[in-house]
Parts: C-alpha cells; structure tokens; sequence
C-alpha cells in the first residue's frame, strides 16, 4: 500500500504543540485525516473503534507509553499490520533495540525536519508496498 | 563500674558456670547456663538498638529545628515546582500563539501564490505585444510568487522550531518530577523529626516511560547522536 493522501492517521503525543506541528507538516504533505490522542491509553480504544491506516507515536507519555502502545497495537490480531511511525525524542540506543523488537516501522530523533518526516512516511509505505506485491 | 564492665563481669561468671557444669557432665546446668548467656547478650543487643535510637532520635531533634531544612520542605522546594510548571505553560502558551499567527498567515499567503499564478497565466495566455504597465505587472507577480513560496516556507520552519515547547516541556518535566520527590523525602524527614515515625519514600520507576530528551553536559548513557545514527541502527537491525 503505498501512502494515500486521504489514508487516516493518529498523531500520538502527550505535548499538545507537538500533535499540532504533526499535523501541521502532515497537511501540508497532502494528507490531511488526522486525528489526535495524548497517551496510549487515549490512543487504543480510538485504533480499536476506528479505521486507523497510519499511527505516529511518541515514546515518553504519562499513562500508556508510546512502546507500550505499539506492543498492544502488534497485539491485536486487527491492528498488528498496522505501520507505526516512533517519533521521539528517546536517543538511548536500546530503546530505539527495543522500539525495533516490538515492531516499530519507522523511528525519528526530534528535534526532526519536515524533509525526515516527508521522507520516513515515504519509505515506511514504499517497504508496504514491496513486501504486500 | 561501667554499664559495659558489668556486662563483661556478668557474662565471666556465666562462661564460668558452663565451664564447671561441662567439667561436672552437668546437663542440666549447662543448658540453663547457655540460655542464661544467651539472654545476657540479648539483652547486650538490645542496649546497644536504644542507643543508636536515642542517637537517632537526638539527630532528629537536631534536624527538626534546623528552619533552612523546613523552609525548603514546606515553602521553597513546592514554589520551585510551581514555578517549573509556569514556565511550561507560558512556552504552550507562546507557541501555540505563534502557530494560530502561522494559521492565519498561510491562507493570506496562498491567496497571493494564486492570484501571482492567475495573473502570469492570463499574461502568457494573451500573446501579442504587452505595453509597459503589463510588463510590469507580470515582474510584480513573478516576484511575488516567488517570495510568497519563499515566506510559506519559512513559515513552515517557524511551525518546526516550535518543537522546543515539546523538547524543554520534558526537561521541566522531568526536573519538576525530580523536585516532586525531593519535596516528598524532605517532608518525610520532616515528618519522622516531629512523629518519631518511619516510613519508606520509594522512587517510581521511570525507565518504561523514557528519560527525556538529551541534555547537553548531562550523562544519559549510551544515546545515538542525530537521525543518521538511528538509520545506521536499525539497518544493522535488518530493518
């Protein structure tokens, strides 16, 4: 599947300026379904009720940490296929170990740069794509 | 004579007495005088606790009246945290001000890329020979659609750079977490000095909720240095 510009995302991120300059860099990349949570425990029953395509996270959140949000999304038999961007500013090389083990799709150091996360979502999809043909 | 010289006494007459029922094949006599030695220490043990008590108790008196040590449990350490959190929220503040500024700015600029746009289309459209105000005109809006994308741009980094809310709002985070508990061990002594109580203060486990962004001149372990590094990671992780 290769990225639609009306695929449906939800921006994860418990800094509420964060999830609007997501969304704001999103928009202006075409795509512009996007839905907001501020922790995972926000974020799970809004994958499981909607028809999520994309999921964006961060890692450090009060509640449900964005690792833990992406082990419960690879656990569930309707989400696990799901692509999940880790956009964080976590730098220890075993949590980005750990991200890999629990299945992250793509992972971005902020501070980041619009032509990162342009090209991140890109290469997230084009690896869908490639590995569905 | 001493409290630790009567100890000593007492306990020489025990040995002596496990001595003679052991020389006697006394059975009888050696157990009593083994329990008796063993309550004698016992008891030695138990002096020895009061004491470290009473140290422990004086220490705490010591510390109860120490004003510094309250002041900074009861006032200053509480207004540092709210301080901490009043940065936080004039930086949301500030920079969800300059996105709605960001907000308003791009559909004004987009109106001009679009109407630059019309005018050189209406302008190449109509051939011929173009009189001087129309060349004019068709400068102005070649200029202005190329400056309009050149702000419009700029404006999206300006929307970028306001990422130091997310990344110094988890440095106060943090360090407001760190005063939390400081607050909390301080006012248990507090508490302990006045009470003459014990209670446990336990650090929360963080490491599953992360620790933050880097901070330059603070150690935070073996941390990558930029993007590329994770790219080089996680395609030595087959990914």
């Amino acid at each position: 599947m290769a990225a639609q510009s009306n695929m449906s995302i939800l921006v994860v991120d418990d800094f509420s300026t964060m999830r609007r300059i997501i969304k704001g860099l999103l928009q202006d990349l075409g795509y512009s379904n996007v839905t907001e949570a501020d922790d995972g425990l926000t974020a799970l029953p809004l994958l499981k009720a909607g028809n999520f395509d994309f999921l964006i996270t961060d890692w450090n959140m009060p509640g449900m940490p964005g690792v833990e949000l992406l082990r419960q999304v690879r656990a569930d038999e309707r989400l696990s296929k799901m692509p999940v961007l880790m956009l964080t500013a976590e730098a220890k090389r075993e949590q980005i170990i750990e991200a890999a083990q629990a299945g992250v799709s793509g992972y971005v150091i902020k501070p980041f740069t619009a032509a990162v996360l342009k090209e991140k979502i890109e290469k997230i999809f084009a690896t869908k794509t490639q590995s569905a043909a | 004579m001493n409290a630790v010289q009567r100890g000593m006494a007492c306990n020489a007459v025990l040995v002596q007495a496990l001595n003679d029922a052991l020389e006697q094949n006394d059975q009888a006599a050696f157990t009593l005088a083994l329990y008796e030695l063993n309550a004698a220490q016992n008891s030695s043990l138990m002096s020895g606790v009061r004491q470290v008590a009473g140290d422990l108790q004086a220490a705490l008196e010591q510390f109860r009246i120490d004003s510094r040590l309250l002041d900074l449990a009861e006032r200053e350490i509480p207004d540092a945290r709210h301080r901490l959190a009043h940065v936080l929220k004039l930086t949301d503040e500030a920079a969800h001000r300059t996105m709605d500024l960001i907000d308003q700015s791009c559909p004004l600029l987009d109106a001009i890329t679009h109407k630059a746009e019309s005018l050189l289309c209406a302008g190449n459209a109509s051939g011929g020979i173009r009189n001087e105000s129309a060349n004019e005109m068709a400068l102005f809006a070649d200029t202005a659609l190329v400056n309009a994308r050149s702000v419009r741009s700029m404006l999206t980094d300006v929307l970028l750079t306001q990422g130091y809310q997310d990344l110094s709002g988890q440095i106060i985070r943090s360090v407001m977490k760190l005063v939390g508990e400081l607050e909390l061990a301080l006012n248990t002594l507090v508490r302990i000095g006045n009470l003459q109580t014990t209670t446990a203060c336990q650090k929360p486990d963080i490491s599953s909720h992360g620790y933050g962004p880097v901070i330059p001149g603070v150690h935070h372990g073996n941390t990558v240095g930029d993007q590329q590094d994770v790219d080089a990671m996680l395609s030595g992780l087959g990914m």
